[in-house]
């Protein structure tokens, strides 16, 4: 009996039985995820929409796109996104240092700060729009206590509409940033804190000194994560603005979309998702470069 | 000497909870300022000043939107998709990352590698050939068409291979000295010792399914939308009716909001082990 059990066991090797396990996931994989990257290198030497023959184009997309002002525009935007990347962290590090105590009613706030995270963004975009419009709450709220002189329409005036966009961006995404940083600082070791207290150290000197120095691979992790993030931002933009007013807040996957389903130019859509990779990728080398001995692997 | 320690201890509680209270209301205000526009049926809330707090409470709005959107199919449609989302994604993912964290074998790396890379490609970069591939393969208008593109992630692959890590190798070993074939290992051994890491996936599949609106609004006509792509259009058609608007926002988040507080704790001690890790 147990003889036969071994037998069964031996039928395939455990390089066989490993490729047997990944294989519905790597196929999934391959066709959805691997597959889109690689047909867009040769979609984007082509003229493929859904009219016409398509045809080999050479590097005319790629020429395109760097006199397509919209474009250009687009990718400005998606870059100025990137502003916020600070921000996040030094918010969310505030916030995660603020939750990290034993107080009553604790998890409460740490839940509070969350919800935003698990909402979709086409209801967090609804409510943003009401409350950002210029009869909206949020002037209201901000003449009554004199911070602005006059009503402005947030979303629809060209000056602010992407700082409006880009502050639900941040909103919708600091209660996720504060949990990984909450993990970090419960991860700091106690002793070391009291010892320094004992020496006379004060609750700043040990937040400077100790705690971000600790928090430092996390720092990492979060800004890689936000960067991404950043210039893949669409949901919003989408929901929110449709990329207007005229290409304010346009950003280079909300281009890339309308490239593709709106005008239907597949081929130029790939060239401009090409580009736009470059672009994370010499980021994402530049932050890697920046950050040598990331200490923490993120996964 | 004592009432000045206890000041200073209240001093203390003061400085801790007023700027706790100012991020609460920051975060939580514009859902509860929400439940509160869809409490006022009628009300224009764009009138300045604008309305804040409801003056009385009426379920007027919930009643109409309900009965004018079917609530209860978007419902199911959403149920549905994440249930399937959920369920298949912890199967594949986790037998995917099961022999990247635990065997031996060459070619390995490469795909390591090569699962890292996805990591660069813009957010609208890859739907025009999924969807061209969905259409192929003739899933257009499915729920299957929804679901597939999504279910394998590299986050969650990795996320699962960190967790077989922790695993020490004795048990593989014990389970292969009884005799039980590598895929019993993986379903009966490995996979219970891998909780947390099953709830982490599932609470974040869950909520990815369940907020998803743009893939379903390509690929789905509109009786087979989820909630979150219902809305979006519910809100294109009656811009001006804030309460009905209000009310299905409120339907719609309602679900996920539940799930997160009674899931709460697995949640946050969850993405807190997974980063970690």
């Amino acid at each position: 009996m147990k003889q036969k059990r071994v037998a069964k066991l031996s039928r395939f090797s455990e390089v066989q039985t490993a490729w047997l396990f990944m294989a519905p996931g790597l196929i999934l994989l391959a066709l959805f995820t691997f597959w889109p990257i690689i047909y867009s290198v040769p979609l984007a030497f082509t003229n493929y929409s859904v009219i016409g023959e398509t045809k080999f184009v050479g590097f005319e997309n790629f020429k395109r796109a760097f006199s397509d002002v919209n474009f250009i525009a687009s990718v400005k935007n998606s870059l100025f996104y990137m502003i916020i990347v600070p921000f996040i962290q030094i918010i969310s590090i505030l916030m995660a240092i603020l939750v990290n105590r034993k107080i009553a009613g604790i998890k409460f706030f740490r839940a509070a700060f969350y919800i935003p995270v698990v909402t979709s963004m086409v209801a967090v975009s609804i409510i943003w729009g009401w409350l950002m419009s210029s009869n909206g709450v949020l002037n209201y709220i901000l003449l009554s206590i004199g911070i602005i002189n006059e009503k402005i329409s947030w979303l629809s005036d060209k000056d602010t509409a992407l700082w409006a966009v880009m502050f639900i961006t941040l909103w919708k995404g600091l209660g996720y940033y504060m949990m990984i940083y909450l993990a970090g600082l419960q991860a700091v070791p106690t002793d070391c804190i009291e010892a320094a207290k004992i020496d006379g150290a004060s609750n700043f000197q040990v937040i400077r000194k100790i705690t971000i120095p600790l928090l430092k691979p996390y720092v990492f992790f979060c800004t890689l994560i936000s960067l991404m993030s950043a210039i893949r931002v669409f949901d919003e933009v989408f929901v929110l603005t449709s990329g207007g007013p005229g290409n304010a807040t346009l950003t280079s996957s909300l281009y890339i979309y309308e490239q593709g389903f709106e005008v239907f130019e597949f081929g130029y859509s790939s060239a401009l998702g090409l580009i736009i990779s470059f672009i994370i990728m010499f980021f994402s080398i530049f932050i890697f470069l920046f950050n040598k001995k990331g200490g923490v692997n993120p996964y | 000497m004592k009432n000045r320690k206890l000041l200073k201890t209240i001093q203390n509680k003061v400085l801790i909870y007023i700027p706790l209270m100012l991020f609460a209301l920051l975060m939580m205000g514009p859902f509860l300022w929400l439940l509160s526009v869809s409490l006022m049926p009628g009300k224009n809330i764009f009138a300045f000043p604008p309305a804040i707090f409801p003056t009385f409470i009426d379920f007027k709005n919930y009643v109409d939107v309900w009965q004018y959107m079917d609530f209860l199919k978007y419902i199911w449609n959403t149920v549905i998709i994440t249930f399937f989302g959920v369920v298949f994604s912890i199967l594949l993912c986790s037998l995917t990352a099961y022999p990247l964290a635990i065997f031996k074998f060459k070619g390995k790396n490469i795909i390591f590698v090569a699962l890292i890379a996805t990591m660069i490609i813009p957010a609208a970069a890859g739907l025009v050939v999924n969807y061209l591939t969905i259409n192929k393969l003739g899933l257009i208008n499915t729920f299957t068409g929804v679901v597939l593109p999504g279910l394998v992630t590299v986050f969650n692959v990795f996320l699962f291979r960190q967790a077989f890590m922790g695993i020490p190798s004795d048990i593989r070993d014990s389970g292969k000295m009884d005799g039980a074939s590598e895929l019993r290992i993986w379903w009966q051994l490995m996979m219970p010792m891998i909780k947390p890491a099953i709830a982490v996936v599932a609470l974040f599949e869950f909520m990815a399914s369940w907020n998803s609106f743009l893939w379903p609004i390509i690929i789905l006509n509109t009786d087979k939308y989820p909630l979150a792509s219902a809305l979006s259009t519910l809100n294109g058609q009656f811009s001006y009716n804030f309460g009905w608007i209000a009310a299905g926002t409120v339907i719609s988040v309602l679900p996920i909001i539940i799930v997160f507080l009674l899931t709460q704790k697995y949640f946050m001690e969850g993405i807190s082990g997974a980063i970690k890790g």
